[in-house]
């Protein structure tokens, strides 16, 4: 059972599956990007996905009645398509009058618009199938996938892995992945992306400088409506191949916090919806095992969480990290040690927090986890260890200093904590001991290059710190 | 000028208190029946009458309060109600364009009758026979648009020719025309009349007024004869005629249908209960500015958790268990808005995202408890036993859900009405609300405030958990709310987040809410209309500049009159 989830995290086939269920968060989160870049974030991506999904479905099964089964099935999906991103734009454009012209506040209305897209849709299905679950009685189509040429299998040792990947994706796929780029040249290589990045930073310092601050806004509105619906395209028309009722689940809000996470550009926004994704995937691939299917549910919506915390915390300690580089003498290298151990110390914590949240479930529900005398022995030992590890890391969070002041505890304690958290890893290959003495020389090795030996043996640095 | 004063003074609260007593009239009066007699009849007997004119009554208050705080205000929200209703009717207009569809559709039979003796031959019809089908069948993929039958008839004959609905439920409009060998039309009906229906009764006996009767027609000469049949052609005014009294229909479900019997008041009363907590719990976080929709996932502890202990406390006394249960969905909702409150006040995490992510995580454990530790193992579906008598909340009207709640739910308008009025803590809510930056500035503890005020909005959101598990489904169910949290936001906007207000809102949001459900059920019409025009409510509420932008254009209209104020205005409108 675990063997089959492993092996199917590192297949060829669980990358493709990564790649599949990051496109409804890639794109949301690259309207999010540039709606927030503008200065008016779009809340109402959420309900401009199931408007767009549903529009594309509907269009796609009448095309096949207007133009004939024939002609039907070739433009429907672009007919779809078009008319999913026009709903999206139509949207975005409400949004912006609401929100420019009529002054309505920017969070409520577009809290409005998600009430609109998820009732309208339903409404809507109900008066077209008599469903209000699925539109599962539409003959709806897909978005075409693309099928790559064979002699990329044929490439001496990745040639069949990439093949395997990319194959088969769908269109919408390979759109997101092009629009990352697209909207980093846009935004940075464009004088409209100056234009929008000088709005969102101060927009009466940029209508002083002629720039037409509010049509800015209303075509950044428009463009993250269109990349948005986009993305609820790819929900009905790609990922599945039917509309369900408020089948986004929260992938409109999840984009909300996705830039944050990528540090603010394209690039960062599409790492941190890989990483989604992986949780998503991963969310489906261990819903194979026995245990309760709501736990691995739970794994995307706590990842959010987590992101929007760490990436707080990293804020914070930056700053900090910042204010005592000011104070302090030293070499850059030890510095730099500094730096990446204090990012190593938040998400060594963070990670605990699953431990947490599994052993919540595991006390709360023994009998979905095969009773109480399994469920409570694990539950306390994941409990103890999560929160142990969430102990001895929170001191060098809460005091950057600590790191420098106590070098040799600080070590200890990040050496067992990755030596934990490895060492369960490789357990899923190897016997127990040879799992423990792998993650300790990982940890030992990972620890080094960050250089964290040079904080023990090394000089010491001069903190002018006043109380 | 005192007197001016006084006048003032009392003037809108007599106005408020007339309105009270004019809606709790109103809803008596729908609610028990026309005349005074009858109106004392059967509040003799109802069960609980008194209980039900006392709910009453609190409804007609919570009107005054309505008026009474908002005054002027009061009729803007009127207004965007009206409005969004309006919107609303021709949502459902659109979505009834079919209504017409019903004069297509729909099994019929065509009968030739005479006197005459039949030629032999062979043709569809005899004299006296009859042959149907059914037109425009739903989900067909060719359906019948019109049928053709042949008779064979000789010169002379006289012959009637009947077209009709086959059954009772067809309600479809016939068109018949006779025609001759060569395809010419001889004759054509599309109505009945009652002489006809007098005469052919045996045949016609559904009495159908959309039936068509070609009567003693005499054919001109011998021959095969085509009887064609089809459904009249629907025009514009028909179809739009029909929208509109079938979404008439469905609105007078909507609007009076939660006052039709005491089960549907009770529906309605109920859930404007669950509300009346929600709407406090968002008003209370809107009041910080803090656009926190954690109230669900709040919510869904405070069930589970009032649930969990109402199951296992049962064999104890009500006077225990309740307040027992109660205080925990408190707890919990308190910290399970703790957690987004530190999230935002000490980390900076986005409120509406944590929230939105936590409500979710809230719902998976509750449906893990349920599934896994709280459903019987026999049960066919994912619900808890029912709760033990000790562990629901007494009801007030018996046989409906209507229970002591209410009287929670006025406590609870009143504790937030201080807290947020009168106490040290409301008054920095309400700084940090108004600009979080001066309130820094004044001395307030803002992280404080900020986490504090989402801890406490769990509590109410808490009690609307308890409310809903041991109050109205009275075991835990999967699903226990469906999107609560957004009602509440509506809820409170429209009491413009004054807890005073906030059981009128409820109310008039839950009244809409419980014509919906009867609007589905008699009239076929989606729920989510309500939903639609809860959307539209939020839209109306927060264009603030709406009013202004319609006296702009009226503004604009009026100067493009006057030639001397053109000039400068484009100058203007170009520096924009």
């Amino acid at each position: 059972m675990f063997e089959n989830v492993v092996q199917g995290i590192f297949s060829a086939t669980f990358l493709a599956a990564i790649l599949r269920v990051a496109t409804p968060i890639l794109l949301p989160s690259l309207a999010a990007l540039i709606s927030d870049k503008a200065g008016v974030i779009h809340i109402g991506l959420e309900g401009t996905m199931l408007a767009a999904a549903f529009t594309g479905v509907a269009l796609s099964a009448y095309a096949q009645q207007w133009f004939g089964p024939e002609t039907g099935r070739m433009v429907g999906p672009w007919l779809g398509l078009v008319g999913g991103v026009a709903i999206g734009v139509l949207m975005a454009l409400l949004l912006g009058f609401l929100h420019l012209r009529l002054k309505a506040d920017l969070i409520l209305a577009g809290i409005a618009l998600n009430i609109l897209g998820s009732a309208g849709t339903v409404a809507i299905m109900f008066e077209l199938t008599g469903d209000r679950g699925s539109t599962s009685r539409l003959a709806s189509l897909t978005m075409p996938f693309i099928t790559l040429p064979t002699f990329i299998r044929d490439i001496p040792l990745i040639g069949g892995f990439i093949y395997d990947v990319f194959n088969n994706q769908s269109v919408m796929t390979w759109i997101a992945f092009i629009a990352v780029f697209v909207v980093w040249f846009m935004l940075y290589r464009t004088p409209f992306g100056l234009h929008l990045r000088a709005t969102g930073e101060n927009m009466a310092a940029a209508q002083s400088v002629g720039i037409r601050a509010i049509r800015t806004r209303y075509y950044a509105l428009m463009l993250s409506g269109a990349l948005a619906a986009m993305g609820g395209i790819h929900m009905s028309m790609g990922y599945l191949n039917m509309f369900q009722r408020d089948m986004t689940a929260g992938r409109g809000f999840i984009a909300l916090a996705t830039p944050l996470l990528g540090g603010g550009n394209p690039y960062g926004t599409a790492a941190a919806s890989l990483m989604f994704g992986f949780f998503d995937a991963f969310a489906i691939r261990i819903g194979t095992l026995q245990i309760p299917s709501q736990v691995p549910q739970m794994i995307p919506y706590v990842a959010t969480v987590m992101a929007l915390v760490i990436y707080a915390l990293q804020t914070r300690q930056t700053q900090r990290f910042r204010a005592l580089r000011a104070t302090g003498v030293g070499s850059a290298r030890t510095w730099r040690t500094l730096q990446s151990l204090s990012v190593l110390h938040v998400l060594l914590a963070m990670f605990a927090v699953i431990g947490v949240i599994l052993s919540v479930g595991l006390f709360a529900a023994p009998n979905g986890f095969g009773g109480l005398a399994v469920a409570y022995p694990w539950g306390a030992v994941i409990s103890l260890a999560s929160l142990m590890l969430i102990g001895v890391n929170w001191p060098f969070i809460a005091r950057l200093e600590r790191i420098l002041e106590q070098p040799i505890l600080s070590a200890a304690v990040t050496i067992s904590s990755l030596t934990i958290y490895l060492a369960l890893f490789l357990l899923l290959f190897f016997s127990p001991i040879a799992a423990l003495l792998g993650g300790l020389a990982l940890s030992l090795l990972l620890w080094a290059a960050l250089g964290g030996l040079g904080l023990i043996v090394g000089e010491k640095l001069k903190l002018h710190v006043s109380t | 000028m005192s007197q001016v004063s006084a006048t003032r003074r009392l003037g809108l609260p007599t106005l408020a208190a007339l309105f009270a007593l004019l809606v709790a009239a109103f809803v008596n009066i729908r609610l028990f029946g026309g005349s005074l007699n009858d109106l004392i009849e059967r509040v003799a007997n109802t069960a609980d009458s008194a209980s039900i004119l006392f709910v009453n009554l609190l409804v007609g208050l919570s009107v005054g309060l309505f008026v009474w705080q908002l005054s002027w205000s009061a009729l803007r929200v009127v207004l965007t109600v009206i409005v969004a209703l309006l919107f609303g009717f021709l949502f459902t207009m659109s979505f009834n364009l079919d209504a017409a569809n019903q004069y297509i559709q729909g099994a019929f039979e065509v009968r030739v009758l005479s006197e005459a003796a039949p030629p032999e031959g062979d043709a569809d019809l005899a004299y006296g026979e009859e042959k149907g089908g059914e037109f425009n069948k739903p989900g067909v993929r060719n359906p019948l648009r019109e049928a053709e039958y042949t008779f064979l008839g000789s010169a002379n004959d006289v012959v009637s020719v009947l077209a009709y609905a086959a059954n009772r439920r067809s309600t479809v409009n016939l068109e018949v025309s006779l025609r001759d060998a060569q395809g010419a039309e001889l004759a054509s009906a599309n109505s009945v009349s009652e002489a006809q229906l007098a005469r052919f009764g045996d045949v016609l006996r559904f009495r159908n007024p959309n039936d068509a009767v070609i009567e003693d027609f005499t054919l001109p000469a011998d021959g095969l004869y085509t009887v064609h049949v089809r459904p009249e052609p629907l025009t514009t005014p028909i179809i739009l005629a029909e929208s509109f009294s079938a979404t008439r229909f469905a609105y007078e479900t909507f609007l009076l249908g939660a006052l039709g019997r005491v089960n549907r008041w009770a529906v309605w009363i109920q859930d404007a209960t669950t509300l009346i907590f929600v709407g406090l719990a968002i008003a209370i976080v809107f009041r910080a500015r803090q656009f926190s929709l954690g109230a669900e996932g709040q919510l869904y502890f405070g069930a589970l958790i009032s649930g969990v202990l109402a199951l296992n406390l049962g064999t104890f006394s009500p006077w225990l268990v309740i307040p027992v249960a109660i205080l925990s969905a408190m707890t919990a909702g308190f910290l399970w808005g703790l957690l987004p409150g530190m999230l935002k006040a000490y980390l900076g995490a986005n409120e509406l995202v944590s929230t939105l992510m936590l409500n979710t995580v809230a719902i998976r454990f509750y449906e893990l408890i349920l599934t896994f530790e709280l459903k019987p193992p026999t049960a066919g579906y994912i619900a808890s036993a029912p709760f033990p008598a000790n562990g629901q909340l007494p009801p007030l009207v018996a046989e409906t859900q209507v229970s002591i709640a209410i009287f929670m739910a006025m406590a609870a308008v009143l504790l937030v009405w201080l807290l947020i009025e009168r106490t040290p803590l409301g008054y920095e809510i309400r700084m940090v609300g108004s600009n979080a930056k001066f309130a820094a500035y004044g001395g307030v503890n803002t992280r404080r405030t900020i986490m504090l005020a989402m801890a406490v909005s769990g509590i109410v959101a808490g009690l609307a958990g308890a409310h809903l598990s041991m109050g109205i489904h009275r075991m835990l169910i999967i699903n226990i709310s469906l999107g609560l949290a957004f009602e509440g936001v509506v809820v409170a906007l429209l009491a413009r987040n004054n807890p005073l207000v906030i059981p009128f809102t409820a109310l008039l949001y839950a009244y809409l809410r419980a014509g919906a459900q009867f609007m589905e059920r008699d009239a076929n019409v989606s729920f989510e209309i309500v939903r639609i025009i809860q959307a539209i409510i939020i839209l109306l509420i927060t264009a603030e500049a709406l009013a202004a932008f319609f006296q702009v254009q009226r503004a604009a209209k009026r100067s493009a009159v006057s030639p001397s104020t053109d000039a400068p205005q484009k100058e203007a409108g170009a520096h924009v």
